[in-house]
């Protein structure tokens, strides 16, 4: 390995996880991310994808384990979460915009108060991250009044104004009209593009084949194979993986 | 047109019974060999009494010759007062008056006992409202909040308060809370109303936190914003939306409920309204009155809040 330890940007360490109902979501989990690599997590329903996911900004505690983000470790008792989670950018799969402000408003509240950056500086960039994501015609516009797709692309550019490291997605286009998918998909593209460290829970493994660098599969908790996008789909050399693959390519 | 005659024909309805209401009230005060005198009333609101000078302590008067100021020399003592600006004489040159004697009259409109008791009600709620909002928002914070000890003091609270009647809470907070911290009537029956109308909110708070989806918090910690900073900016503007009208109905209450201080040494309206029909001996017309004047109030903070929620509907 070439990489220094520096440029792994997420570090999950053999972590458990157990809800409180018994449900164990996810078992000895370990998966490292370096800078400036997009991983794709694909499994089926229920197999701890979005669990590992919320794990990254401590959305969600561990039982076990250790999980390391830009260095510092995330479940640590003495870790500065706000800190962290604002280097951390994710995009939820409803969105969660905030429906009384503004597609500008979005974007410009946590830098506002959360960096406290001059208000002239955040509206100007946050100008631009709207215009990124194509929607520059619509700073004045509630979530309400805008598509599904348009409403992801402003949680994600909401996210990019606070300038993260990394970007993590929770199936971001699964609640979107399919004819809409492939606007949100493009923005994620272009920043998988610029270079930009990303985690993608996705079912479209279109996306997956040409943007990841790696692929993850999971299934009941566990990351059962891992591999570069074209063995992963092409050459299959685990059992339980072409299985899945044989059930959402048929 | 079908539709729209069939409407008319209900308001038409509607009329015929307020109407009817109406003559009942009216027949019903006939049979019972009342004589309505609302001739009396106005006077209650509004006269043109005037106001009355007072002495400030015993002496003798004198006046002026041009009649425009008199000066009250001290019986025993060495002060003097000199009043002036007044309309009327109502004491002599030389006249030997004793403290609080009226000297003078300032001719004008003044208000009656009942518009008092209307502001003196009105100011009580006010105050009353602003305390409740910030008790119910912090007991409403902390029904929702994981700490065990913010949970327990603020549910242990608002068990307390919605357990008791209010009438009961009025007389222990004027009894003993006013005694031992040596508080005013009025200071004891706004804590009073605040602290019971706080308890509601507090719920009312809880409930509107609860409806916004946990999506929203979630969305505002990753981006890197503390606890406080999401419920500030991001799921109590949303919940306040939620909460206004049941918000409203419970400051509407608490016009209301506030009649109920009239048990303590406040003339609020209700209080206001007793002394009146103790002087004219004329209690139906003295209710109905103070009925509306209440109405007056909680229909205005209803309108009010409307507006609000149209303006809040719009952006
Ligand atoms: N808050 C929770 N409490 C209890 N169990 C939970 C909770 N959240 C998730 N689970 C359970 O944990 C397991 C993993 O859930 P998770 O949401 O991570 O799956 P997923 O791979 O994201 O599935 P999907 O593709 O449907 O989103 C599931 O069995 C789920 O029912
Ligand atoms: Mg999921």
């Amino acid at each position: 390995m070439t990489d220094t330890q520096a440029d792994v940007l997420i570090d999950v360490r053999g972590v458990c996880k157990t809800f409180a109902n018994g449900v164990v979501a996810l078992q000895d989990v370990s998966l490292q991310v370096r800078r400036g690599e997009v991983v794709c997590i694909v499994g089926p329903s229920g197999s701890g994808k979005s669990t590992l996911l919320r794990t990254l900004n401590a959305l969600e505690t561990i039982s076990s384990g250790d999980v390391v983000v830009l260095g510092q470790s995330v479940h640590a008792a003495r870790v500065d979460l706000d800190r962290l989670r604002a280097r951390v950018g994710m995009v939820f799969q409803s969105f969660n915009l905030f429906p009384h402000k503004t597609a500008l408003e979005n974007l410009m509240l946590a830098p506002l108060v959360v960096s406290r950056t001059p208000a002239a500086e955040v509206r100007t960039r946050c100008e631009a991250l709207l215009a990124k994501v194509g929607l520059a015609d619509k700073h004045d516009a509630h979530p309400a009044q805008l598509s599904g797709g348009q409403q992801q692309r402003v949680a994600i550019a909401r996210a990019l104004a606070m300038q993260p490291d990394i970007m993590l997605f929770d199936e971001p286009t699964s609640a979107l009209d399919p004819e809409k998918v492939n606007e949100v998909l493009d923005v994620m593209k272009l920043l998988a593009g610029e270079g930009m460290t990303m985690c993608v829970v996705t079912h479209e493994m279109g996306f997956a084949r040409a943007v990841a660098d790696r692929v993850v599969f999971m299934e009941a908790g566990e990351i059962v194979h891992q591999a570069a996008p074209a063995s992963f789909f092409d050459a299959p050399d685990n059992e339980r993986l072409r299985g899945f693959l044989g059930q959402i390519l048929k | 047109m079908q539709a729209s005659s069939r409407r008319w024909w209900w308001y038409g309805v509607y009329l015929a019974v307020m109407l009817a209401f109406g003559v009942a009230v009216h027949a019903a005060g006939k049979r019972v060999d009342y004589s309505w005198r609302w001739e009396r009333i106005p006077q209650y609101l509004i006269s043109d009494d005037g106001t009355e000078m007072k002495a400030p302590f015993d002496g003798f008067v004198s006046i002026a010759a041009d009649q425009k100021s008199l000066t009250l020399k001290e019986l025993k003592g060495g002060r003097t007062q000199v009043l002036s600006g007044f309309d009327d004489l109502l004491v002599g040159d030389g006249d030997l008056v004793f403290q609080n004697d009226p000297l003078a009259r300032k001719r004008g409109w003044v208000a009656g006992p009942l518009t008092i008791g209307l502001w003196m009600t009105l100011k009580i709620s006010a105050i009353a409202l602003l305390f409740s909002m910030l008790f119910g928002l912090i007991a409403g914070l902390g029904r929702v909040a994981k700490n065990p000890a913010v949970y327990g003091l603020a549910t242990s609270y608002v068990e307390l308060i919605r357990g008791t009647p209010l009438l009961v809470q009025i007389f222990i907070f004027y009894f003993f809370v006013g005694t031992v911290l040596k508080l005013s009537a009025f200071t004891a029956g706004v804590a009073a109303l605040a602290v019971f109308t706080g308890a509601y909110v507090a719920e009312i708070i809880r409930a509107g936190i609860e409806a916004i989806p946990r999506g929203q918090m979630e969305a505002a910690r990753s981006l890197g914003m503390s606890v406080p900073q999401a419920m500030r900016h991001v799921v109590l503007p949303q919940a306040f939306r939620k909460t206004l009208p049941p918000l409203a109905g419970q400051f509407i209450n608490l016009i209301k409920d506030s009649s109920l201080v009239s048990v303590m040494a406040l003339t609020d309206l209700t209080k206001a309204g007793r002394e009146v029909v103790a002087s004219t001996f004329s209690p139906f017309e003295v209710w109905f009155t103070v009925a509306a004047m209440y109405l007056l109030l909680t229909g205005t903070l209803s309108i009010l809040v409307r507006r609000l929620e149209k303006k809040l509907a719009h952006d």
